[in-house]
């Protein structure tokens, strides 16, 4: 459905994306992460045919996106990382002047989407918060039923309340048969809604995973209060990666060897397990260690 | 062509350009109103412009002097004040129908939709075509309507002159706003569009007037397309109107086509 192919383009600062490729199938929601500056807006520019490739293209369905750009938009949904109105709308005449570029005669499937998000159309965009401006930005990459949906951070700005029912959003469009491409930082977000992921630093893509791949990645750190300080002594001579010790309280790494962790700290009398989940940047940085470490 | 596009641009500028537009005409219809006090002191106003330096008064355009409405209105209207307010619109607006939507990233949401860059870049001027003309026709008409009512004898009113006087006018602006919009297809960054478009089309003025000033260098006068534009001459019938307007707007027409093909093919940081 949406195909990258050995798609470069070098900046003249040296910087830019190399021969970035992965394919995405239709129904497939896929990630697209990395730290800031990688190359992922880079990759999306070119994705939507705002920026012509030195070498390679991307594809979607079929059609070139740079070539082709106006025909191939009819399939596309986009919702761009940071999003700016036309000046001096409302939502509601911003989301009819859409509509009407789109040439979508339907309404319902709008008036839904903002039955759903709750937020008043009305409102002037420039007396709109950041949360607000994205809400109408998501009504205006899914209400004319595209078949891709590319969305640059997509909850970013929106309550966690929001953010919920965003990925039973996607989730509903994507048993629907939709296809998605999704740039995050939210490790939850990706988790709950994406089939795989690509991992991009400085311009490149070091490997393309499987979601649960990804996971079992992850570093969960716990941190282990025991009832008596000289069990935390004994505990600390196990076989686990112990981060830090300071009297009963012991900070731990765990990453997939949950039994053993769970058979340690069994044995002896608990009164506390409090967790730290890793961020997926710090997943990023461990990803990368190794991969460095390992050449 | 994208209609949508058009009304929703229209919508959002025609405010600004009524401002041109209703200044422009405003300022004619006073000029209007005060010629007939000035045509009673023509005659010393006349000697006193002989006695000016000529560099100077050609520089401001008024070596027809004040013996008519239409010299008087060309040096005084035409070739100093309509001028300049239209020369403003010619840098600004283009500018905002581009780099503007550019640099904002709001064009992002224009491109999402299916219609193609050059579509988009040629709607966008013929939003700065359909102001230009707008400002020009309520001049035109302000003008004639001014005529009518506050000047008695109005016989002596050169209908055919004072319309080729605002063709003129017009090509002029055209081309302006041609190159003006080229800089703005080309542009990442509103804020430089507007510095570069201003200082050229500014340039331009100045070197007119520098060129007009000082017989000695003349020969600057090649460098700048106000040269192709001299109310002064075109009201005395002595301008050769046809050929001038010809190059104004084949300049602007290049300059239109270049920027579309040009937004075509550009990278956009969006």
């Amino acid at each position: 459905m949406l195909e990258v192919q050995n798609l470069t383009k070098k900046f003249k600062s040296g910087k830019g994306i190399f021969n970035i490729t992965f394919s995405i199938k239709r129904g497939e929601v896929f990630g697209f992460l990395g730290p800031n500056g990688a190359g992922k807006s880079t990759t999306i520019r070119h994705i939507m045919g705002f920026m012509k490739p030195d070498t390679g293209y991307v594809k979607i369905n079929e059609l070139d996106t740079w070539k082709k750009q106006g025909e191939v938009k009819k399939y596309i949904g986009y919702l761009p990382g940071e999003i700016a109105f036309i000046e001096g709308m409302t939502g509601k005449s911003f989301l009819d002047f859409m509509t009407e570029m789109q040439g979508v005669k339907d309404l319902s499937k709008r008036n839904e989407l903002i039955e759903r998000l709750q937020f008043d159309v009305n409102t002037p965009i420039r007396k709109m918060s950041k949360g607000m401006k994205q809400k109408v930005g998501i009504v205006a990459a899914f209400m004319h039923d595209p078949e891709v949906i590319i969305l640059d951070e997509p909850t970013s700005g929106l309550d966690p309340l929001m953010q919920k029912v965003f990925i039973e959003m996607v989730l509903e469009e994507k048993a629907k048969g939709k296809t998605f491409l999704m740039s995050s930082h939210s490790f939850p977000e990706i988790e709950r809604t994406c089939d795989r992921a690509a991992i991009i630093k400085d311009g490149v893509v070091i490997a393309v995973k499987d979601i649960h791949e990804l996971q079992s990645m992850q570093r969960k750190l716990f941190e282990v209060i025991f009832k008596n300080s000289s069990d935390a002594n004994k505990f600390i001579h196990s076989n686990l990666q112990i981060e830090s010790h300071e009297g009963n309280r012991v900070r731990v790494a765990i990453q997939g060897n949950y039994d053993q962790f769970i058979e340690e700290t069994g044995k002896y009398p608990v009164q506390n397990i409090a967790i730290y989940t890793q961020s997926l940047e710090e997943v990023f940085m461990n990803y990368y260690d190794r991969s460095e470490a390992s050449r | 062509m994208n209609f949508s596009l058009y009304k929703q641009m229209m919508k959002v500028n025609i405010k600004g350009m009524f401002n041109y537009a209703i200044g422009a005409a405003f300022y004619m219809i006073l000029m209007v109103w005060v010629y007939p006090s000035i045509a009673k002191t023509a005659k010393p106003l006349n000697d006193m412009l002989k006695v000016m330096p000529a560099g100077m008064t050609r520089a401001f355009n008024m070596q027809s002097g004040f013996g008519s409405f239409e010299t008087y209105i060309s040096g005084e209207f035409y070739g100093l004040l309509f001028t300049l307010i239209v020369s403003i619109f010619c840098v600004m607006i283009p500018i905002q129908l581009i780099a503007k939507l550019v640099d904002q990233g709001s064009m992002a949401y224009l491109l999402t939709t299916p219609t193609t860059r050059g579509k988009v870049a040629f709607t966008q001027a013929s939003v700065f075509l359909s102001g230009l003309i707008l400002i020009s026709a309520i001049t035109t008409v302000c003008g004639i309507i001014g005529v009518h009512i506050f000047i008695d004898d109005s016989s002596s009113f050169h209908v055919n002159r004072f319309i080729q006087l605002n063709v003129a006018a017009f090509a002029l602006f055209f081309a302006l706003g041609g190159i003006s919009f080229l800089i703005s297809s080309l542009s990442n960054d509103e804020k430089k569009a507007l510095g570069i478009s201003g200082g050229i089309i500014f340039g331009f003025y100045s070197l007119d007037i520098i060129g007009k000033i000082s017989e000695k260098v003349d020969w600057i006068k090649h460098f700048t397309i106000f040269t192709l534009y001299s109310p002064s001459e075109i009201v005395v019938g002595k301008a050769d109107l046809t050929n001038d307007c010809a190059i104004l707007f084949f300049i602007g027409i290049v300059a239109f086509v270049v920027s579309i093909l040009a937004f075509r093919k550009r990278d956009l940081p969006l």
